[in-house]
């Protein structure tokens, strides 16, 4: 009785193992766009952001490198979201290639909807920083236009709710080694300030 | 009403209520019979019988206006909100009926207006609904709405309690594998649902079974008007039958 149970039980594995999953030996063309409708469901039907229950943020037009790198920062948990580590940790190298170059060569309007009464207030600190809290100018970086560059990400027509909350908590979710540079900035950045640059960015094509 | 009506008149006789006979007949000729044996006449009979019926009308004044609490004044939102509750439930925790009808109890307000304007316009197919949506103008659509998300009855509850666990891994996690998204990125961690996005928690278990199932054919109907319906298409698409139902059981019992 023990011995057949045992069989029965290896038998049970190797079947199990034989047909787990997804495989992440080649991902077909249709494998790519099912994952992009996968992520389209929360994010945009042109990645363009959504505000679910929490602000889903644009994805379209994204800076390769930068989607990379945070897809990878998903599944080691070096960026904290639970949702987010789920669909990260399922993904090959090649499908996170892939679905960031698809995602780059979107390119939706802006969701918009910010307060428009802080552009003024935001375009300033966007271009000039704020030099009394060492923050320097977003533009540094992230360019003039906002459209961002390698791994540094774009800004334009990122939802306002999730630059909001990404600068409030930007510590609280991303690790040192995922994005150092970014810490004293969202530190120095006060609760309005914030709001100012997140709506400005917002509006931003 | 006629509770009201009998109780005045046994009272206006001298006789306390629930006394002799149930039949109004009954006691008004017992008590005339025995008036006549035992006391004289002070009162001529048609001023008496003025003064009874202006009391009665007093009366009855007094008794309609508290009456508003259970006979709502036909065309009122309380009316509405009585109509709707005799299929939803009594504090609208939905029912299962021949059909698994809804809880509407605590419900997102954009929700639920979108759902019986898509009711109206058929781009949501039920004929049930859509006979009652269109007897429904803008400012009753907004004030049922406003009147269902403050009630907060328990959940009906009686799904099956075994399948929670994986309930709650597919409504936290997803399903990756299969491209199912985390119901929690959209209605939320607990499923209270947000602006056009609808609360699940306390949904009956059966209606959530049927609406994954069937969504497809239920929602959308418009191809030439695409509505939000659309976004859960993919997601009622991709999951299986026994994951529908171990995440509908799971969202039945949230409060």
């Amino acid at each position: 009785m023990k011995v057949s149970a045992l069989q029965s039980a290896l038998l049970l594995a190797v079947l199990a193992f034989a047909f787990a999953g997804s495989t992440h030996a080649e991902d077909t063309v249709s494998d790519v766009q099912a994952k992009l409708q996968y992520c389209n469901v929360c994010h945009g039907i042109s990645a363009q952001g959504f505000l679910g229950y929490y602000p889903i943020p644009r994805l379209a037009g994204q800076q390769v490198d930068y989607i990379k790198n945070q897809l990878q920062g998903f599944a080691e948990q070096k960026r904290t979201n639970n949702i987010m580590f789920n669909v990260g940790h399922v993904l090959s190298p090649a499908m996170i290639a892939a679905l960031a170059t698809s995602f780059h060569d979107l390119n939706p309007k802006p969701l918009g909807g910010a307060p428009k009464a802080l552009l003024a207030e935001g375009k300033k600190i966007y271009e000039g920083g704020v030099p009394g809290a060492n923050v320097a100018a977003c533009t540094s970086c992230h360019g003039e236009d906002a459209k961002g560059n390698g791994q540094f990400p774009r800004l334009a027509g990122q939802l306002y709710a999730y630059v909001s909350l990404q600068l409030t908590n930007w510590s609280k979710e991303r690790s040192e080694t995922l994005s150092s540079v970014m810490t004293p900035i969202a530190r120095g950045l006060t609760d309005a300030q914030i709001k100012a640059v997140a709506a400005y960015v917002s509006y931003l094509e | 009403m006629s509770v009201i009506w009998s109780n005045s008149l046994r009272h206006l006789n001298g006789r306390r209520a629930g006394e002799g006979t149930t039949s109004l007949r009954g006691i008004r000729c017992r008590n005339m019979t025995m008036a006549r044996q035992r006391e004289p006449r002070t009162m001529p009979v048609g001023v008496r019988w003025v003064l009874r019926t202006a009391i009665l009308a007093l009366a009855f004044a007094g008794a309609a206006a508290r009456a508003e609490d259970k006979f709502a004044s036909r065309g009122s939102v309380q009316a509405k909100l009585s109509f709707c509750k005799d299929c939803h439930g009594t504090s609208a925790q939905g029912y299962a009926g021949f059909f698994p009808i809804p809880r509407l109890a605590g419900q997102q307000t954009e929700y639920l207006e979108n759902q019986l304007r898509a009711f109206n316009e058929h781009r949501r197919a039920n004929n049930i609904m859509s006979g009652i949506a269109n007897t429904l103008s803008p400012a009753m659509i907004s004030a049922l709405a406003a009147k269902l998300r403050e009630l907060n009855p328990p959940p009906v509850g009686g799904a099956p309690r075994r399948l929670m666990a994986e309930g709650k891994r597919i409504f936290d996690d997803g399903v990756p594998e299969a491209n199912v998204a985390a119901c929690a990125a959209c209605h939320g961690p607990d499923a209270p649902g947000v602006r056009e996005i609808p609360r699940l928690a306390g949904q009956l278990f059966p209606y959530v079974v049927k609406e994954l199932t069937n969504w497809g054919k239920e929602r959308g109907q418009n191809v030439a008007k695409p509505d939000t319906s659309f976004i859960m298409s993919p997601i009622a698409h991709s999951l299986t039958k026994p994951q529908i139902e171990a995440v509908a059981a799971y969202v039945s019992y949230l409060k």
